[in-house]
C-alpha cells in the first residue's frame, strides 16, 4: 500500500507547492532568514569566544621587585617563578630598561631624564609572569606576590575581574541570541504550515471523509514542509558562507588587530548544520500545526 | 444495521440537539429524516459518520460501536460509509475524474485498480462525457453526481445524505433520486435528510420525523406530514 501511496504522496507535494507558490516562498525566505541570523550568530559566537580567549592570553602579571634586590637575586627569584605551578613564561623588564623605556614615552632624552629624578632610578626591576590558564591568573598573583623579595604584584585587579565576567557574558548572549532565533524561526514555519494546511482544509476535510488515516493526511505536509525547510536552509548555508568570506577578508585587511576565525572545519559544520536544522524546522513546524487539524 | 441507544447529544455551546433517541435501520433501507430546520437531523447524521460523538448513549453500525471506538479506526469505518452533501464538497481544481479517483487514491488503491472503478463508477452515475471537466464547468446537477460517485466508489454498505437535493432544482432533485433508488436498489442502506416535501411522498419509504431532538414520528411508507 505504502509504495501505491508514495507517487500519490509526492505528486500532491509538489502540486501542492506549484499551487500555493507564495506561500511556499514566504517559508523558504522565512527559514532562510532565521537560518541566515542563526549561521551568523555561530559564526559571532565563535569569534566572541576567541577574542575572549585572545584578551585573556593578554593577561600578565606584574612582579615589581624590592629595589634594593641586586641582578642575582633578581635572576634567582626569575627561575624561582619560572618553576611555580601554571606559570607559561617569565620575562624581566631591569631598571635601566623602565627608564628608558618611561624616557621615549616622555619624548626626552636619557641622562636629563635621570638628572630631572634627581639622579637616582626610582624603577624597580620587573618580571612579568604569563599565566598557562588566564583563569588562574589571579591566584598565581597572589603566590608570586607572596615571595620573599617581592614588593608588589599589579595584574591589574579589577580589570582581570571585569574582563572575565565580561568574556562570561559574551559567551551567554552568544547561545541566548542563538536560541531565540532558533525558537523565532520554528514558529514562523509552524506558522506557514498552517495557512498552508488551512488553505487546503477543503481537501483534507474531504480526505477525512472518505478514509484517508490520519499519517497519509500528515505525509505530504511534512515532506513539503521539510523540503521548504531545506531550501531555505541551502540558501541560508550559501549566504552565510559567501558573506561571512567577504567579512573576514575586509576584517584581516583593514582591521588587523581583530583576531578573526577562518576555519574549514566550522565552515562544513555551519553549512551542513543549517541544511539540517532547516530541515528540522520545517518537520517540526509542519508537526505542530498538523496535530491540531486532524484530530476530529 | 443501525442501532441508536439512548442517543443524546448536547453541544459545548450548551445546544441540546438530540434527546434520548433510539433508532434501528435494517440493511438494505431507504429512510427518510424529516423535520424542522434545527430538530437535530444533520447531528443525527454526523453521528453516523462518526463526524460527532454522542453525549450520551451508544451508536452502532453493523455491531461496531463508534463511541467506544479508537480515533485510528474511524478511517476505516469511514471507507464503508459514502457522504452526500447538499454542497456538494467537490475540489475546485481537480477534474470530475480526480475528484472521484481522490477517494481511492488517499486509501492506497492501486493505480490501475483506481482507473477502471473510477471509469466505471463515472459511467454509473452518467458522467461519462464529462469526465475531464472542472466542477465550475457542470450544472449542479451533475456537480451531485459526482459528490454521489465520489461517495460509492468504495461500495459502501450505508450511504447517509444531508438534503442532496436541496441546491438542485425539482426536475434535476429527482434524476439525483432516481440514482439513489438505484443504489439503494443495489443493496446500499441510505439514510437521508431533506425537506423535499414532493419526493419524500411519492417515494413512499419509511419516515423519520425528528422535532426538537426527539423522534416525533417513525412509519413505513410514510408522507412528508409537514406543510412547509
Amino acid at each position: 500500500m505504502m509504495l501505491d501511496s508514495s507517487g500519490y504522496i509526492l505528486r500532491e507535494t509538489i502540486n501542492s507547492m506549484r499551487r500555493n507558490p507564495w506561500l511556499s516562498i514566504a517559508s523558504v525566505i522565512t527559514v532562510m532568514v532565521s537560518l541566515v541570523i542563526l549561521g551568523y550568530s555561530v559564526f559571532f559566537l565563535a569569534n566572541a569566544s576567541n577574542m575572549a580567549k585572545s584578551f585573556e592570553s593578554e593577561l600578565e602579571i606584574a612582579t615589581f621587585v624590592q629595589i634594593s634586590a641586586t641582578p642575582e637575586e633578581v635572576q634567582a627569584l626569575k627561575i624561582q617563578i619560572e618553576q611555580m605551578q601554571g606559570v607559561d613564561s617569565v620575562t624581566l623588564v631591569t631598571k635601566e630598561q623602565a627608564l628608558e623605556d618611561f624616557g621615549k614615552t616622555m619624548g626626552g632624552e636619557q641622562k636629563n631624564i635621570l638628572a630631572d629624578l634627581g639622579g637616582t632610578n626610582p624603577f624597580p626591576d620587573k618580571l612579568t609572569v604569563k599565566a598557562i590558564d588566564p583563569q588562574n591568573v589571579i591566584a598565581l598573583a597572589k603566590s608570586v606576590g607572596a615571595l620573599p623579595g617581592v614588593d608588589k604584584v599589579r595584574y591589574g585587579q579589577g580589570f582581570v575581574d571585569q574582563l572575565l565576567k565580561f568574556t562570561q557574558w559574551l559567551r551567554w548572549i552568544g547561545f541566548g541570541v542563538v536560541a531565540a532565533f532558533g525558537v523565532a524561526a520554528i514558529v514562523l514555519i509552524s506558522i506557514n504550515v498552517k495557512m498552508n494546511v488551512f488553505s487546503r482544509r477543503r481537501e483534507i476535510q474531504i480526505m477525512k471523509l472518505v478514509g484517508a488515516s490520519n499519517s497519509f493526511i500528515r505525509w505530504p505536509f511534512l515532506i513539503e514542509g521539510m523540503a521548504l525547510g531545506l531550501v531555505g536552509g541551502a540558501l541560508a548555508a550559501l549566504i552565510v558562507g559567501l558573506g561571512y568570506n567577504s567579512l573576514t577578508m575586509y576584517v584581516q585587511s583593514s582591521l588587523t588587530f581583530l583576531p578573526v576565525v577562518q576555519n574549514e572545519f566550522l565552515f562544513r559544520q555551519v553549512s551542513v548544520g543549517l541544511l539540517l536544522a532547516g530541515m528540522a524546522m520545517g518537520a517540526l513546524g509542519s508537526g505542530f500545526s498538523l496535530q491540531k487539524f486532524l484530530r476530529t | 444495521m443501525i442501532q441508536l441507544t439512548n442517543v443524546s447529544k448536547i453541544y459545548p455551546n450548551g445546544a441540546r440537539a438530540l434527546v434520548d433517541v433510539n433508532l434501528k435501520i435494517g440493511k438494505g433501507d431507504f429512510v427518510f429524516l424529516v423535520g424542522p430546520s434545527g430538530a437535530g437531523k444533520s447531528t443525527l447524521i454526523k453521528l453516523l459518520y462518526r463526524e460527532e460523538k454522542p453525549t450520551r448513549g451508544q451508536v452502532q453500525i453493523n455491531s461496531r460501536n463508534l463511541v467506544r471506538m479508537r480515533e485510528r479506526e474511524v478511517p476505516y469505518l469511514r471507507r464503508s460509509i459514502g457522504v452526500i452533501f447538499q454542497d456538494f464538497k467537490l475540489l475546485p481544481n481537480k477534474t470530475v475524474f480526480e475528484n472521484v479517483a481522490f477517494a481511492l487514491e488517499v486509501i492506497g488503491v492501486a493505480k490501475r485498480e483506481v482507473r477502471i472503478r473510477t471509469l466505471a463508477t463515472i459511467d454509473l452515475v452518467g458522467l461519462k462525457a464529462k469526465e475531464n471537466a472542472y466542477p465550475h464547468e457542470l450544472s449542479g446537477g451533475e456537480q451531485q453526481r459526482v459528490c454521489v460517485a465520489r461517495a460509492i466508489i468504495n461500495n459502501p454498505a450505508l450511504l447517509v445524505a444531508d438534503e442532496p437535493t436541496g441546491n438542485l432544482d425539482p426536475e434535476t432533485a429527482w434524476d439525483i433520486m432516481d440514482l439513489l433508488y438505484n443504489i439503494n436498489k443495489r443493496g446500499t442502506t441510505i439514510v437521508m435528510a431533506t425537506h423535499a416535501k414532493a419526493i419524500v411522498n411519492k417515494m413512499q419509504k419509511r419516515v423519520i420525523a425528528i422535532e426538537n431532538g426527539r423522534v416525533a414520528r417513525d412509519e413505513e411508507k410514510g408522507g412528508y406530514g409537514y406543510d412547509a
